[in-house]
């Protein structure tokens, strides 16, 4: 279809007013990718549809959503109200917002398993660290969407997890206090911080959108990684993007369908992962629910964060958990970049990933001493991934490396 | 296998999911776009009541219906008169050009006045010209107005926009720039003093 519609005339004013063909064939149809990529290697494209869905569902939500803390009747507010209406009175308003929810946390599902794929094959090493740095700000970026987003419909959640958040910054020595009251516009989370933290959940996706093109764009100067790990020289371990990797990534999206789908249609609370029961009562600043932990995309790192039993240390190696995988790059020196080749690598890899979930789990649960203890040993052992391997390739004697595939 | 069966069945199987895909894309629109249309509770609220022995004689109330404002004019004997003799004035005083300048109540007996009582005009308020509130110059001749209004006006509205004028049953007048009469509102009596529009 694209070659039919590159045949005509107006595609040829197009082009030599643009050099759209060129683009189009270096960057997509004769865009030469590995061939032996796995189905790890789908996540990339999932990913990009699902900021699609989102943008998309976010543009209708705002058409009706309004973020203002004022009172209605009751202790409800018009943005807790503006939800409940788009839930109850607006077409098809139900699914667009569980679109949105459930897209939130499987984008966070999928960008997930990307990083982990890049993990654990080493697509973060030498060419492509400027490739892995854009993507830990695109996750930066995506985290901190996620926590505006959650604040908008003014539920008990919503407010306590922002208290909660905003109470990070103010552990920082001297600026702290400011920080806090920058972040809030008040002394406590209220009605400016729902306004601009509204503003900032516009604004947040499309920077993704921008920085997104740089991420693809910086991929296809460096090209995919693949399974082995290795360089690829010849033109014969190489096929053209489309059609192989099109059918492939369009498979992929057909199955990610069927899965959002299944959530969105009948599972959109996702047993309270994805839409917490205690976000359905109004947000009230005199009472705490029981109860109040992140959305389980962010409860690795608030494990992190009740690891420590001094504030500012908490708040630092939270915010060092996800710097130190800027430095990931430089960290792990091992000129093999598969974990297929390194046996020592890779089971610290896998352990890593099982040490990621663990945290997770804490951060969901509520705290038991014994569930601390688990979650200070997995939050040393999340540091110590990152500086043993600056030591790891000293030892580790790696498996040969093919020639080519 | 030869190489044009595996062509074709290539190309039907390329048609099929691509045919299907592109179902499923258009379908997805039908909500996105479904959603814009009015919410359940704009519905709900698509009815306006409004209790018209409220109004004076020879008075005029502007209410609002589905957020457009609504005339109710409590027309006296002598504005009544107003309404019959410059039929050669009108560009529609059967008020038959379009549908929305007729109801199903309208019948041969109260056609002209435009309404259920005749005494009780309920109206659209919007000028049919590019959406104004027509001036209120319910009185005949210039006596009232001065030469804002041309010396045979049979009473009515003058719109301050662009001069479109409709007699005092909302009929439009020669030479105006409005097309049609006001429109025609689809209303009914809950009682002897209440009307239900919508």
């Amino acid at each position: 279809m694209l070659n039919t519609i590159m045949k005509t005339k107006l595609f040829a004013w197009v082009d030599r007013r643009t050099g759209a063909e060129a683009i189009i064939k270096s960057q997509l149809t004769e865009y030469p990718a590995p061939k032996n990529l796995n189905y790890m290697w789908n996540f990339g494209s999932l990913a990009l549809l699902v900021l699609i869905l989102q943008i998309l569902s976010g543009i209708f939500l705002t058409m009706y959503y309004k973020p203002s803390a004022e009172f209605t009747y009751g202790s409800y507010t018009v943005a807790f109200d503006s939800v409940e209406r788009i839930m109850r009175d607006v077409n098809f308003g139900w699914l667009i917002r569980y679109m949105h929810v459930v897209g939130a946390s499987l984008f966070f599902a999928v960008v997930y398993m990307h990083i982990g794929r890049g993990l654990y094959y080493g697509s973060y090493k030498e060419p492509r660290e400027l490739l892995w740095i854009i993507g830990v700000i695109i996750l930066l970026i995506m985290q901190g969407a996620a926590f505006f987003g959650y604040l908008l419909p003014w539920g008990q959640m919503s407010f306590w997890g922002a208290t909660v958040i905003t109470n990070l910054f103010g552990a920082l020595p001297v600026i702290g206090e400011y920080l806090q009251q920058l972040l809030r516009g008040g002394f406590s989370v209220g009605d400016p911080t729902l306004n601009r933290f509204f503003s900032l959940h516009y604004l947040f996706p499309l920077l993704l959108v921008a920085i997104v093109g740089g991420h693809i764009h910086a991929l296809h100067v460096v090209h995919s990684n693949n399974p082995e790990g290795i360089d690829l020289t010849k033109d014969d371990e190489k096929i053209m993007f489309h059609p192989y990797y099109t059918v492939k990534d369009a498979f992929g999206v057909a199955v990610f369908l069927l899965i959002y789908c299944y959530f969105v249609f009948f599972n959109p609370h996702a047993w309270g992962l994805f839409l917490e029961v205690d976000n359905y009562v109004p947000a009230n600043r005199l009472s705490t629910p029981a109860h109040i932990a992140p959305v389980w995309y962010l409860t690795p790192w608030y494990t992190i964060l009740r690891s420590f039993p001094d504030k500012l240390m908490g708040v630092v190696a939270m915010g060092g958990s996800l710097a130190i995988l800027f430095a990931l790059p430089f960290l792990d020196r091992s000129k093999v970049r598969s974990a297929r080749y390194r046996p020592v690598f890779k089971q610290m890899v896998i352990l890593f990933f099982i040490d990621v979930i663990i945290l997770g789990y804490i951060g969901h649960s509520p705290v038991s001493p014994m569930l601390k203890l688990i979650g200070q040993f997995a939050t040393a052992y999340y540091f110590a991934f990152f500086f043993l391997l600056l030591v790891v390739p000293k030892f580790e004697k790696t498996k040969p490396v093919p020639e080519g595939i | 296998m030869t190489e044009e069966t595996n062509d074709s069945r290539r190309n039907f199987l390329y048609l099929a999911a691509g045919g299907l895909g592109g179902v499923a894309a258009a379908a997805t629109i039908v909500p996105f776009i479904g959603s814009m249309f009015p919410a359940a509770d704009t519905l709900a609220a698509s009815q306006t009541e409004f209790d018209v022995t409220t109004v004076g004689p020879g008075q005029q109330v502007v209410i609002l219906w589905q957020g457009t404002p609504v005339f109710v004019v409590n027309r006296t004997p002598n504005l009544l008169k107003e309404v019959l003799g410059h039929d050669q004035m009108l560009k529609d005083k059967d008020s038959k050009a379009i549908p929305e300048v007729s109801q199903p109540w309208m019948n041969d007996k109260n056609r002209a006045y435009r309404s259920i009582k005749p005494e009780y005009l309920v109206s659209s308020a919007v000028c049919t010209h590019l959406g104004c509130i027509p001036g209120f110059k319910p009185t005949a001749g210039r006596k009232d107005w001065g030469d804002s209004v041309p010396a045979d006006w049979p009473g009515g509205w003058h719109c301050p926009c662009h001069g479109s004028k409709y007699d005092i049953s909302g009929r439009v007048i020669n030479g105006s720039p409005a097309p049609f009469n006001l429109h025609a509102l689809p209303y009914k009596y809950k009682n002897d003093s209440v009307v239900v529009i919508g």
